[in-house]
């Protein structure tokens, strides 16, 4: 920007001609720069000899010019730049190969994840899917690890708008791993018409959730209360004979089964999690 | 809880029960047998080992009143008590 503003600055002191001179020096050399940098004078072909102006060399200092540069030859020079092209090609192919190759090796990735990441799944039981420990087989072969008792407490919600009295019939219960257990919860329907709920239930820990396996109870399906009626709401479950190998259960010695229970309304589809 | 959308936690999906859900005991056929079960289980300071004649006791009749789909003992556990016939007096572990 400053440049013109130099040149017509250093120019006015050595005449009109130096300044085209070197204007028509630059803007070859600008325009030139963006593919190699030859020699922007020699393609002007007169800003040579005798115009070493001051401007001249302030220009050539600010900018890499090669106005200067005395090689032995054209034909050399020529050369030097034709192996410089070649080495520059040969460089970018080689990026470009690279860049292929990983843009490739990104797709097979993204085919590759979907079983590997079932797999990972798996082993680790992250997202909720199917781990060992849950074969509906095994109960009927399961021995109870006696020397391991767990405290399963119970606990027992509605949703703010249901107005049934639910509640656990005992508040825990001391089980083994391997053997099976009933508990029961009792549901009372205090108003005047028959209200038709729907539950679902919540183990803690976490990872205990898992070896937490339920043969029969009442969620997931709609239960209908006359009204003033009362219930008991048996829960069969037990805990996988695996949950003593587990070395992340080695310190759980409580595990809470907690029931919360939603009003069904007719013609209105709960979207329960994770029951199809 | 469950339904946090929080990226990289880890929420419970709760499973359907093996064998599907108890019906409701509307009539309270089976209640006796429930009482004999909460009782044992408060006697014994909650402790399920000690109760399992009872409970099998309860989803004998559950099986009985059609409240529950029957199936042979040992598919619910109880292949143990198998050996003893059902009686509320005897203990029920060897």
């Amino acid at each position: 920007m400053l440049l013109p503003l130099l040149l017509q600055g250093c120019c006015s002191k050595h005449g009109l001609r130096v300044a085209t001179s070197v204007l028509s020096c630059i803007r070859t050399h600008s325009w030139k720069a963006l593919h190699s940098f030859p020699n922007p004078c020699e393609v002007g072909g007169q800003a040579r000899g005798p115009l070493r102006s001051s401007a001249e060399a302030f220009l050539c200092r600010r900018m890499p010019c090669r106005l200067h540069v005395q090689t032995r030859g054209a034909k050399s020079r020529k050369n030097q730049r034709q192996t410089q092209e070649e080495e520059w090609k040969q460089r970018n192919r080689t990026v470009l190969t690279y860049i292929a190759a990983a843009g490739v090796g990104m797709i097979g990735m993204s085919y590759a994840a979907v079983p590997l990441y079932r797999l990972y799944c798996q082993a680790t039981g992250l997202g909720g899917t199917a781990v060992a420990g849950h074969d509906t087989e095994q109960v009927a072969t399961m021995t109870p690890i006696k020397d391991r008792v767990i405290k399963v407490t119970f606990n027992a919600d509605v949703h703010a708008s249901m107005q049934w009295n639910f509640r656990p019939q005992q508040t825990e219960i001391y089980v083994v791993p391997g053997e099976t257990a009933l508990a029961f919860y009792r549901a009372y329907n205090p108003t005047d018409k028959p209200v038709i709920g729907i539950s679902t239930y919540n183990v803690v820990p976490y990872e205990a959730g898992q070896y937490f396996n339920k043969i029969q109870c009442f969620c997931f399906e709609e239960q209908r209360l006359n009204p003033r009626e009362e219930v008991d709401m048996p829960v069969f479950f037990y805990i996988d004979p695996e949950f003593d190998e587990d070395p992340r259960m080695a310190r759980v010695d409580t595990i809470t089964l907690s029931y919360t229970f939603f009003e069904a309304k007719e013609g209105q589809k709960l979207p329960l999690p994770g029951y199809s | 809880m469950s339904t946090a959308m929080n990226f990289g936690t880890k929420s419970f999906r709760p499973r359907p029960p093996d064998k599907g859900a108890f019906p409701l005991d509307h009539f309270g056929e089976c209640k006796t047998f429930k009482e004999k079960f909460m009782r044992c289980l408060r006697d014994n300071s909650f402790d399920n080992s000690k109760c399992r004649l009872q409970s099998k006791d309860y989803l004998e009749c559950r099986m009985d009143k059609q409240l529950m789909a029957k199936e042979p003992l040992e598919k619910l556990g109880f292949k143990d008590l198998m050996d003893q016939p059902g009686s509320e007096k005897t203990e029920s572990k060897p």
